[in-house]
């Protein structure tokens, strides 16, 4: 009896920890029947003519390398749209890419979808004046870390627009614009993505009208240190962020893999920004955050539940330090960052406390999830009301907010807007 | 009672081992290829028509048989101290200099060359590294042309016969199989780049430019001849190389794997320079990486010393940092280098399997690093 009763008892757990452990990860799994045509389509991207459309027929082709062009101008690939012509990487054997574009200029990719490359999807490097127009980039099957890094990922580049496309799966970032000037990312969706869209170190971007959800975290406008270019002046308005609540499936080391999960948004050390008239909802971390690098990049283990804040802000700022002195220009702090007319809600009543936000949330917040939060740390000879450092917040319906004060031990910790009741750059 | 508790039991197994069963095939592998039938579809095609030699013996660059690569008039052969590690692929290096055209030397980086030079480079496996004799299969010709002030790259595909090769643009994957030095056979999917992939390493600051022939890699004792002569004073006294002083007052590259050439640190940064520089310098592809392994590059944390990632993905491999001093185990650069997944793998192109040696090297170099020094 004893022994039935312990057999019964192990039993329950293990199909109790199977349905616990069976975490509801969203998985995009279109039926697919794979075309070989990979030698001849290989050779029209290779030998492609400047002046000319590249055109894809209906049909899911199958490619064990990557596709490139190289030093092309005034080309169009144009496939019979995202639902008819799939480009799939599954399996490759060779070249880290989907599609990969170099040097070029006045490119246009358009009406076709882009799945599985080991690395990114579609990466665009050193090119000027690059369209993506309904290119819809996924990783197929359950999200994982198996995913391939940028779904949509112009780098070092000028005068790119995305607009309509999709980017699902990434196990980065979905939409991902780094390094580039003058951009224009709208009407786009992105979901089942650690993060949904990404401006990195990007100077005149604008990103209107797009959907993010169901990601990590919808939105990220950073600024990070050591690259070869940095960013400023990104315009992010009338797109809808809601419920990026997802696991976080990034890589560790990576940058996103420090993205709580449930930040719909995070500006993040980037100068001259205007958000506004967007929708932010149901984000179970922040809303929205306003932070410097150095709260960012303080490693989410180092912040013990007991060690919220001091040891881990002392740390963090440690670990971050050694940047500066290489980095010299290189600046890690928010500002002239104006968020105004956007609307704000959220259902979740508790924040998670899978990260320290939330824990801090449960500390000094009463657990409530704030809409928007601001970190507070800026230079060390600096002031709240520098231009350089200024942080404007008004007209946002009801939105609550909180000044974490950070750099003092959150001892400064208030949800008292008034200081940065101004108008900035309306 | 005791007959109802088996049955309960069995169910019991049964359930647990279809939820293994099932949850284990959740976890597809995502990195296997599906298979892809072959349909006739017709392309429109836009493709540029060239002019390029449809085959190598077009060229004229060797006499008599072609596989024996014996060079013309006006074809010289050279060697560099430390190559790129291409699948253990041996090169056979040419310069095609039209008559009385001379190259101009260049202290760092690589010779000036007018146009009309072509450089050669034979890519074959020995069928036993032990026994030159018994012959070997070429399997590429890749050739950089300088036209009107530019470098283009073609490539050439050896026929099985070993007669010719034919130009090509799109790569392939062939099998290929050798007896090494220790008498092992050994086998690989051996990768021809494609055009694109030529320029992807081939290129500083967007320009396609040779990398082999630096004064550094070029500054050694001449190997095609009996004769105990510095390649680069060689080619001075031929008449083919201007503006050199002599090679003694110039840099030499360590041999990688001679350990009579330099310290371990040395010859891995020669390494590092032939198999990684071409892209990671502040020229190449990698720019944007901001990590640099040019021979000469002194700043340690450009060269991985405690510099996180930039845009490895998932290339890190959980770890924080390209080199960590004296701990090869938790440093991206031997995560990548011992991986296979062009995902993850270092180089990303021209090589399918670990370089052993290459990666043993590596070790050695990391693991003499002192943390206390950075």
């Amino acid at each position: 009896m004893k022994k039935r009763l312990i057999f019964l008892f192990v039993f329950i757990l293990v199909v109790a920890v199977y349905f616990l452990q069976r975490e509801s990860l969203p998985t995009y799994s279109p039926s697919r029947d794979y075309i070989d045509l990979e030698a001849e389509l290989v050779e029209q991207f290779i030998l492609a003519k400047d002046s000319s459309v590249i055109e894809l027929p209906a049909g899911h082709f199958l490619f064990s390398q990557s596709l490139s062009l190289d030093n092309k101008s005034h080309l169009t690939v144009k496939g019979q749209g995202m639902d008819k012509t799939v480009l799939s990487f599954k399996g490759q054997s060779s070249g880290a890419e989907g599609i990969k574009i170099t040097n070029s200029q006045n490119i246009v990719l358009e009406d076709f979808a882009i799945e599985d490359a080991v690395g990114d999807n579609l990466k665009i490097s050193d090119s000027d004046s690059v369209v993506m127009r309904r290119i819809r980039s996924a990783w197929t099957g359950e999200v994982s870390v198996q995913n391939g890094a940028y779904a949509l990922y112009p780098v070092l580049s000028s005068n790119v627009l995305i607009e309509e496309c999709e980017a699902i799966g990434s196990s980065d970032a979905g939409i991902y614009v780094g390094q580039s000037k003058n951009v224009i990312i709208r009407n786009n969706k992105a979901f089942y993505n650690v993060a949904g869209i990404e401006s990195e170190n990007s100077t005149n971007v604008e990103i209107y009208g797009n959907e993010a959800y169901e990601n990590t975290s919808g939105l990220l406008i950073f600024n990070l240190p050591e690259l070869t270019v940095y960013g400023s002046n990104v315009n992010a308005h009338h797109n809808k962020i809601y419920n990026n609540n997802l696991t976080n499936f990034a890589v560790k080391g990576s940058i996103v893999s420090a993205v709580p999960k449930g930040a719909g948004v995070i500006i993040m050390a980037t100068k001259d920004v205007k958000f506004h008239n967007n929708i932010i909802e149901d984000h179970k971390t922040v809303n929205l955050a306003v932070v410097s690098y150095e709260i960012f990049a303080a490693d989410e283990d180092e912040l013990g539940q007991e060690t919220l804040a001091s040891e881990a802000q002392a740390r963090g700022l440690r670990a971050i330090e050694s940047d500066y002195k290489e980095d010299e220009s290189y600046n890690p702090y928010p500002g002239r960052v104006s968020i105004h007319d956007n609307t704000f809600s959220n259902a979740n009543f508790l924040p998670t406390f899978s990260n320290e936000f939330g824990l801090l949330w449960l500390l000094k917040n009463k657990a409530s999830i704030p809409d928007i939060a601001y970190d507070g740390i800026i230079s060390p000879d600096g002031s709240l009301q520098d231009d350089e450092h200024r942080l404007c917040v008004r007209n946002n319906s009801n939105a609550s907010f909180v000044y974490l004060d950070a750099s003092h031990d959150f001892e400064g910790f208030t949800s008292d807007r008034t200081p940065f009741d101004c108008k900035l750059n309306e | 009672m005791s007959k109802k508790r088996k049955g309960l039991e069995k169910i019991s197994l049964i359930v647990i081992a279809l939820i293994a069963l099932t949850s284990c095939g959740q976890k597809e592998d995502k990195r296997t290829a599906p298979v892809a039938r072959k349909a006739n579809i017709a392309l429109k095609t836009n493709t540029i028509e060239t002019n390029a030699l449809k085959q190598l013996s077009d060229y004229g660059f060797f006499k008599g048989q072609l596989a024996q690569l014996n060079p013309n008039e006006n074809v010289y052969p050279y060697a560099i101290n430390t190559p790129l590690f291409s699948d253990y692929a041996q090169k056979a290096r040419f310069i095609y200099l039209p008559k009385g055209k001379q190259m101009d030397f260049k202290p760092n980086g690589p010779m000036d060359f007018e146009d009309g030079a072509i450089l050669i480079k034979n890519f074959y496996y020995p069928n036993d590294e032990r026994n030159p004799d018994a012959g070997r299969r070429i399997i590429e010709t890749r050739l950089l042309i300088k036209e009107k002030g530019a470098w283009n790259p073609l490539n050439y595909l050896w026929n099985e016969d070993q007669t010719d090769a034919e130009l090509d643009y799109v790569g392939k994957t062939m099998a290929v199989d050798w007896v090494n030095s220790e008498g092992k056979t050994k086998k690989l999917d051996y990768v021809v780049p494609n055009l694109n992939q030529c320029k992807n390493c081939h290129n500083a600051n967007n320009k396609i430019v040779p990398i082999g022939p630096t004064a550094a890699q070029l500054n050694q004792r001449y190997r095609s001849l009996q004769e105990d002569i510095n390649q680069l004073d060689y080619f001075k006294k031929l008449g083919i190389l201007k503006g050199l002083s002599t090679a003694e007052a110039q840099d030499k590259m360590p041999i990688w794997n001679d350990v009579l050439t330099g310290s371990v640190e040395e010859r891995a940064k020669a390494y590092l320079d032939a198999n990684c520089a071409h892209c990671h310098s502040a020229q190449g592809s990698a720019k944007n990486a901001g990590l640099y392994l040019n021979y000469h590059e002194n700043d340690q944390r450009r060269r991985g010393v405690f510099k996180p990632p930039i845009a490895a993905g998932k290339g890190s491999g959980d770890h924080q940092y390209d080199i960590v001093p004296g701990k090869p185990e938790e440093s991206i650069f031997m995560y990548r280098m011992i991986s296979n997944d062009p995902a993850i793998r270092m180089p990303e192109i021209g090589r399918s399997v670990v370089h052993q040696e290459g990666v043993d090297l590596l070790q050695q170099y990391i693991k003499g690093l002192v943390e206390e020094s950075f």
